[in-house]
């Protein structure tokens, strides 16, 4: 059963950990839309937008938690695969890019977008660079999360 | 297509039909006027005139609508708003409300309601502070004026002092009156045990002694307050009095404001329409100010697109004989402002240009070169046909229903209409409608559903990863295919050959090795792939030493040119966040589906919460996922696309138009 735990404990990771790093990545940027919107609450819509920008890493996290759940036949009345621990090893590295990157990207993406929020309360024509760069953090929690994708179909359960 | 052509225009005419000028220009809504006065130079008097006369009246409006707009319930719901559902007026009509409407008589009557409401509360807040501090009196049962008028021999004063400091007051003031008997301390009841709480206490003692009294106060810890000098009788009849004047006041305030809100209701409209009417005419005023004048006669300089000169010119004439105007090319050293102008198919892709930057008036409008592309990626990153479905039909419902949607929030819509269609096709071929929906809820249309799929990102990622590269590869070098033919439609063939073409030829051929090698592709095109990559090769580390006498340097920069290879490979894996974000939307609605079959499972509700479940998690799925795949192909374009040939840098065309906010002007 020690395969099991270990493909449970990466899921776990890689939903907690980018789950924390956009819990607080949108705080950040939460925190800067109020600001502005103290002084102008008609920027509610560019602010919510720039606000949910680090959002994303959560999902990820979420994605590749039910994509481990999903191999290991926990979804559904299957019924849990066997695995030996080191099947367990991998399916837990696996998970290792989108837990540690979706964790630290979005806590700095949510930092950019907060920068660009203040942007926007003082030059609103430009949201269309405020939205671009906090996507230039993300670009490397997708390439995480893509890297955790690929690993995860390369492993060979069951 | 491309950057609309201008017209430079310069209009001479007789001041006294400057007015009529000015509101033709503005109504066109197609010249953007250029300044001709001298820096600092006061305006023509005849406008100076009219611009303080609005500026009065736009004061007046934006306190009205400062103070009024709070207390306004708007009937058209915001939504409606924006999507254009407001009152429609003429110019004409709004100058006829102007003269009826006395601004000067409404803000006076505001005010008053403003300053009574004032005064109110003022009134108000006093009263309850009293009543606080009189429930806090309850233990003193002599009339106040003992304390706040006094007697011929007694005085006395109230004041709060903490718990632990309760005894040691009392001997104290045993101590310095034991045989004056000249005191009476009454002590509100408290709660022996909480030491540090306030306690207030009353203080009755005669006249001679005060002084002695206050000091003895200051030492041991009471605190004297003040008690308003208006307490004259027992604390309840005070009391009585005071909770009768605070009902009193609280329905005043009620009543106030009840009229304030009638006012608004009365006068908002008005005030809206006027608003819109007086910033147009600020603005035309402030515009028209540029211009030069003579005794006689004033000269107005503006650009306008070459498409609406002769409908302008038309008009202008039909307002006075006295009038010439001239219209030229812009001049080479001129450097005019740039309009999109772009057909039905591409116009809705412009805001992409412009929330970038606006190219300038002899640049390349990168619209066009980039719909495609973006239209291509936002359909797999959103890749859902079901999701498409949704988008599409909401388009359809609104364009149904709303009829006046102000054309830059159509033009945006239109965009994501547009998107759908991709999205419904990638959704098609790669077999994700609502996520797995189909797989989960319908066994039925299984076979139906993968006979339409071409590929299969489940299963064989890595077929649509080399797809995504693929379609990278192919967007980097139109890229720079573009930034040639720019560098030579102004005769940089060197430029062009060493900056673009040459790293066309590396990349295409190295592509070309490489699937050769691979076997997908006939035997000699490996050998093409050689060369092609080979002389690109050549020509960056010769054009990189270009221009360095020291042939040792000129080896160095040629390496570190071709070093930059590696910033190609990074924009090209770039493109695999299409796969990625497919594979998100993906996946989301397949847990989406999942949960709403594990709900289905539960007795006798069960198939309500599934369907909650799936619905609701579906919306929220669809908009995550928008604006992922806004987002990311965006990036695509302004990062890597853009990066090879475009920089903007123009000043967009910003006509003289009549202000929209509030309500729908037309000439």
């Amino acid at each position: 059963m020690l395969g099991l735990s270990l493909a449970l404990f990466g899921a776990a990771l890689a939903a907690a950990l980018a789950g924390i790093g956009s819990a607080i990545g949108i705080g950040v940027a939460g925190g800067a839309a109020a600001g502005v919107m103290t002084e102008d609450p008609n920027k509610f819509g560019s602010c919510l937008i720039l606000q949910a920008l680090p959002g994303t890493q959560g999902i990820y996290g979420l994605l590749i938690a039910f994509f481990v759940l999903n191999k290991l036949g926990l979804l559904g009345g299957a019924g849990a695969v066997d695995l030996t621990w080191n099947q367990g090893l991998q399916i837990l590295a696996s998970c290792l890019p989108i837990a540690v990157v979706g964790w630290y990207s979005a806590i700095w993406q949510g930092k950019t977008s907060a920068a660009s929020i203040q942007m926007i309360s003082k030059k609103p024509e430009a949201m269309g660079k405020a939205i671009i760069l906090p996507a230039m953090v993300e670009t490397y929690a997708v390439l995480a999360l893509l890297t955790s994708i690929l690993m995860l179909m390369g492993v060979q359960v069951g | 297509m491309g950057v609309a052509r201008l017209k430079k225009a310069e209009l001479y005419y007789h001041k006294s039909v400057h007015e009529e000028i000015a509101a033709a220009l503005q109504e066109s809504g197609a010249c953007q006027i250029i300044s001709t006065a001298e820096e600092n130079s006061a305006p023509p008097s005849e406008i100076e005139a009219l611009i303080s006369q609005t500026d009065d009246k736009l004061s007046d409006i934006r306190y009205l609508s400062r103070t009024l707009t709070p207390h306004y319930v708007d009937p058209i719901p915001a939504l409606d708003r924006m999507l254009g559902e407001r009152p429609e007026v003429t110019m004409q009509e709004l100058a006829e409300l102007s003269s009826q409407t006395d601004l000067k008589k409404i803000c006076e009557q505001v005010r008053e309601i403003e300053r009574e409401t004032g005064d109110v509360r003022m009134k108000l807040s006093e009263a309850r502070m009293n009543e606080s501090l009189l429930s806090s009196l309850g233990f003193f049962h002599y009339p106040l004026s003992v304390i706040t008028e006094g007697t011929r021999t007694l005085t006395g004063l109230i004041g709060t002092l903490k718990a632990e400091n309760v005894n040691g007051f009392r001997a104290a003031l045993g101590d310095f009156s034991k045989f004056l008997n000249e005191t009476e301390l009454v002590i509100a009841p408290f709660n022996e045990k909480d030491k540090a709480q306030e306690v207030y206490a009353a203080l009755i003692y005669s006249r001679n002694i005060e002084s002695e009294v206050r000091e003895l106060c200051a030492k041991n810890g009471l605190s004297v307050i003040d008690v308003p000098s208006v307490f004259a009788g027992t604390v309840d009849e005070e009391k009585e009095k005071y909770s009768a004047s605070i009902t009193e006041l609280e329905a005043k305030e009620q009543e106030l404001s009840a009229k304030m809100s009638e006012a608004a209701d009365a006068y908002v409209p008005t005030v809206q329409k006027l608003s819109d009417y007086y910033v147009s005419l600020s603005g035309r005023y402030n515009e028209m100010a540029r211009s030069y004048e003579t005794d006689c006669t004033m000269l107005t300089k503006f650009w306008v697109p070459t498409s609406k000169a002769d409908e302008l010119k038309q008009k202008i004439e039909e307002i006075s004989t006295d009038i010439e105007l001239v219209m030229s090319n812009p001049a080479p050293d001129d450097e005019p402002p740039s309009l999109l102008n772009n057909g039905d198919t591409v116009r809705p892709f412009n805001i992409l240009t412009e929330l970038y930057s606006s190219p300038t008036y002899r640049g390349i409008d990168p619209t066009p070169l980039l719909a495609p592309f973006f239209w291509i990626f936002f359909g797999m990153c959103l890749g859902d046909a079901g999701y498409a479905i949704v988008v599409f039909c909401t388009i359809l419902y609104v364009f149904k229903k709303y009829k006046k949607i102000p054309s830059g929030v159509k033009e945006f819509i239109r965009l994501f209409l547009f998107c759908s269609v991709s999205t419904f096709i990638y959704g098609v071929i790669s077999g994700s409608f609502f996520g797995n929906f189909i797989d989960s809820f319908v066994p039925v249309l299984i076979p139906f559903k993968n006979s339409l799929m071409l590929v299969d990102p489940m299963t064989n990622p890595m077929q649509v990863l080399g797809i995504s590269l693929l379609l990278g590869v192919i967007h980097l070098m139109f890229g720079l295919l573009i930034a040639a033919y720019d560098k030579l439609r102004h005769g940089e063939f060197i430029n062009a050959l060493g900056n673009d073409i040459s790293w066309f030829l590396l990349i295409v051929g190295l592509c070309l090795f490489g699937v050769g090698l691979g076997g997908m592709l006939p035997p000699h095109f490996v050998q093409i792939g050689q060369g092609m990559a080979g002389l690109g090769a050549v020509i960056i580390f010769l054009y990189a030493g270009k221009g360095e006498p020291n042939y040792f340097k000129k080896i160095i920069n040629g390496f570190l040119a071709l070093y930059g290879s590696t910033s190609y490979l990074g924009d090209i894996l770039s493109y695999s966040r299409l796969l990625a974000l497919g594979f998100g939307s993906a996946v989301i609605g397949m847990v989406i589906n999942l949960l709403g079959g594990l709900a289905a499972d539960i007795p006798y509700v069960g198939w309500v919460i599934a369907i909650i479940v799936i619905v609701g998690g579906h919306i929220f799925s669809i908009a995550i996922n928008i604006l992922g795949s806004f987002v990311h192909p965006l990036r695509l374009q302004y990062v890597e696309f853009f990066g090879k040939f475009y920089s903007g840098g123009g000043e967009p065309f910003t006509p003289l138009t009549l202000s929209q906010e509030f309500v729908n002007v037309k000439a």
